[in-house]
């Protein structure tokens, strides 16, 4: 399953590149045609054998899988992982009659929207911080690096410990501090285990994020600044007409690659939200995953169903935020 | 090299890589085609996968295993070690690729059966073998008349108690009774201090196993003959029971029905719980700590019948490849030997599953409690593949009856199995 979402990740990648090798040919002058066409097909040849390693890959991870994935979904399954015939359209129709799918849907939604959103603005933050020159910048940047680099099962297994409902530190703290009198069930309470789980999933996110902020806001040469400070521009006035409007392509990379990888992420639902019985809390991935492995259904030929709208339903919502984004950018 | 013979090779390159890969997945209906085991050329190498039930002992017993396999049959057995996290996904995936181990161990295999996957006991188990083992399990094993599943070893539970806080509350002795059970359990929870009366895990992990040993103390269980019983008047009086401990009374651990039984035996661990439905490798974990001491006895009743004990036990299969029926059979031989079998048990802290492993183990004062009642053991009904969707619908809905109502769960439960049939 996983590997829907490097499939998207290679995909958007090799598609981002694809207009700018296209103007290469295109500006060169058409004279000697005959020429060129010639050396063009031996360079053919040999970028071929240049990408053929990387157009393997794509096959094998991308394109295999997606064959797999279509074939799966059209087909009847027993328990067990034995194919028993075809299934016709019948495993999609099941998806969309699942009692939860309305659950699943606006927890996905929740989901998704809130943990891009904190993410976006606490990272904006981090980012103005982390680009400011003060004694120890160095250890706090590699500080914010750091859960980043762990591996997101162990973050949220780590979380687990620290929402415990008998010996997690939070509550602990909190009472200490006398905030609270009773500990609080972060996790098996249902008010709170959705903002439970998103704060997980923005103390995961941030770090990548703030870098990518980090690399725009270098990219802002200081002479609008100079020039703002000049006008007699405030420092809101500097950050809200001045940074942020060429933070853009830096704030639109991250929040589409945010979008995409908050939507695909299992570990941390599943691991926080292990105890609590049905869908409750459930996004569409792990609605996927227990369809497939854990729930009475046990069918994967209907988990590769639900794994198609998947991914039809991340690429609709990729291509409507850059619809809309661009849409902005023309009107201003 | 001319362009359009660069592109077809690379385009063949690409089709062949689609198309081998495409075979492998395709062909899972075969998997399911009857007896080749006799004709077809005989194998010399077989795959074993196998549950992890620790991290210190099972390896280690599958690779001593594996090397003694070797020199006696000169087969090879390739062992692979799976958690029991991704166990059901790995199954799952290796049968849908048309990549079947020689043999599994898993808790469950009426399924496999169902789909024609695996040998029976009668192509697959020497007569000595099975006359050995114990009968309740040569029952749960058999799928319409023929053994498939064949025991790797089991476990019973029963009711674990705090001597500590028993003395503290001046409790005598563990409850005989539901009605001794609520009352001790008030007492402990009385305590104060954070102490807990009762630890009750209804959550995923194991909601199934925690409902039976109450239920079928109450004469209830989830199957009379073929009918399904889920929300007999015996399970609803459970669940309500179960549901009054933890909301009315206020005797168990926050959230029960939101609990794994793994967070419940950590609670047991630490010593502020009274009570606990635990199995010998909590023993094992407790002996280590040497922090709590604890007694274990019989379930308490409801009803006035004898304590009955539920017991759970996993199973090895074997899957009908072309070749490998005398592998497979060699090798159920040599794990049902007295020295293998019951070394694997003894190292895992399980109970042992044939007779002369009754025998091994009765000289351990230790497993007295449980095995007494082994060949008696309470089962879930392995037997019938619908079970096998049921426990996990019981799984992921029925701690919701402890928040909601006991009745409409296990009501909708009842529905579910009656459907999946």
């Amino acid at each position: 399953m996983a590997d829907d979402l490097r499939g998207t990740g290679v995909g958007a990648g090799s598609t981002a590149t694809a207009p700018v090798r296209a103007t290469g040919p295109a500006t060169a002058p058409g004279r000697r045609a005959r020429r060129r066409r010639a050396r063009d097909r031996s360079s053919a040849g040999v970028a071929l054998l240049w990408l053929g390693p990387a157009l393997l890959l794509i096959a094998g991870v991308v394109i295999y899988p997606a064959i797999e994935l279509v074939r799966a979904s059209l087909s009847t399954y027993s328990i067990t992982g034995l194919r028993l015939g075809d299934a016709g359209s019948k495993n999609f129709s099941h998806v969309l009659a699942h009692p939860a799918l309305g659950t699943v849907l606006v927890n996905t939604l929740v989901w998704v929207v809130v943990v891009v959103a904190l993410t976006v603005l606490v990272s904006l933050a981090v980012a103005q911080f982390l680009s400011k020159d003060f004694f120890g910048r160095k250890v706090v940047r590699y500080a914010i690096i750091v859960p980043w680099a762990a591996s997101l099962v162990i973050t949220a297994k780590t979380f687990t410990m620290i929402y415990n409902y008998y010996y997690g530190t939070l509550n602990l703290v909190l009472t200490k501090l006398r905030l609270i009198s009773t500990p609080i069930d972060f996790l098996g309470n249902d008010s709170w285990t959705m903002p439970s789980m998103i704060l997980v999933g923005v103390f995961v996110s941030v770090p990548f994020t703030a870098y990518v902020f980090v690399a725009g806001l270098n990219n802002i040469p200081t002479d609008v600044y100079e020039a703002a400070r000049i006008d007699g521009a405030t420092p809101w006035q500097t950050y809200w007409r001045v940074t942020l409007p060429l933070l853009r392509p830096a704030l639109l990379v991250a929040s589409v690659l945010n979008i995409i990888y908050v939507f695909n992420s299992f570990p941390i639902i599943w691991t926080l939200n292990d105890r609590n019985p049905g869908f409750t809390h459930d996004t569409t991935i792990t609605f996927m995953y227990k369809l497939a492995f854990k729930s009475a259904e046990k069918d994967v030929g209907m988990a590769a169903a639900a794994g198609i709208f998947n991914v039809l339903l991340i690429l609709v919502v990729v291509v409507i935020y850059l619809r809309t984004v661009r849409w902005q950018e023309e009107e201003s | 090299m001319t362009r359009r013979m660069t592109v077809l090779v690379a385009g063949a390159a690409v089709a062949t890589l689609g198309l081998t890969a495409c075979s492998g997945g395709s062909g899972s209906g075969t998997a399911a085609g009857g007896d080749t085991g006799g004709s077809a050329k005989k194998v010399t190498s077989i795959k074993l996968v196998a549950a992890e039930y620790s991290k210190d002992h099972t390896a280690a017993f599958w690779k001593q295993f594996a090397e003694k396999y070797k020199a006696k049959t000169g087969n090879t057995l390739d062992v692979q070690i799976v958690s029991w996290d991704a166990i059901d996904q790995q199954s799952s995936t290796m049968i849908q690729n048309n990549n079947a181990p020689d043999i599994l161990n898993l808790n469950a295999y009426a399924s496999y059966a169902k789909d024609n996957l695996l040998y029976s006991a009668d192509d697959g188990l020497s007569p000595a073998v099975k006359s050995d083992l114990l009968d309740a399990f040569v029952k749960s094993g058999t799928y319409q008349g023929k053994m498939y599943g064949m025991p790797d070893l089991s476990s019973a539970r029963a009711l674990f108690y705090n001597k500590a806080m028993f003395a503290k509350a001046g409790i005598a002795g563990p409850p005989k009774t539901w009605d001794e059970f609520e009352a001790d359990a008030k007492k402990l929870q009385g305590l104060g201090n954070g102490s807990i009366g009762y630890a009750m895990p209804l959550g995923p992990e194991e909601a199934q196993g925690e409902f039976s040993i109450w239920t079928f103390n109450n004469g209830g269980d989830w199957k009379s003959g073929d009918t399904w019983t889920i929300n007999s008047p015996k399970n609803v009086e459970t669940l309500s029971f179960l549901k009054k401990l933890a909301v009315q009374d206020k005797v168990t651990q926050n959230n029960p029905g939101r609990t794994n039984r793994a967070d419940a035996f950590n609670l047991f661990k630490s010593g502020n719980v009274g009570m606990v439905v635990g199995f010998s490798p909590l023993a094992a974990d407790l002996d280590k700590d040497k922090k709590v001491s604890y007694g274990v006895a019989p379930m308490p009743v409801q009803g006035g019948g004898q304590p009955q004990t539920f017991g759970v036990t996993d199973y090895l299969m074997a899957f009908k490849k072309p070749g490998n029926q005398e592998a497979v059979k060699a090798f159920y031989d040599l794990y049902y030997q007295k020295d293998q079998v019951n070394r694997f048990i003894k190292s895992e802290g399980f109970l042992p599953v044939t007779k002369t492993g009754l025998q091994t183990f009765a000289s351990d004062p230790k497993l007295k409690v449980y095995l007494e009642t082994l060949p008696n053991i309470h089962l879930t009904p392995t037997d019938d593949p619908t079970w096998d969707k049921v426990k996990l619908a019981v799984q992921q809905n029925i701690g919701a009856g402890i928040n909601g109502d006991p009745k409409a769960t296990l009501d909708s439960l009842q529905k579910s199995a009656e459907n999946a049939g």
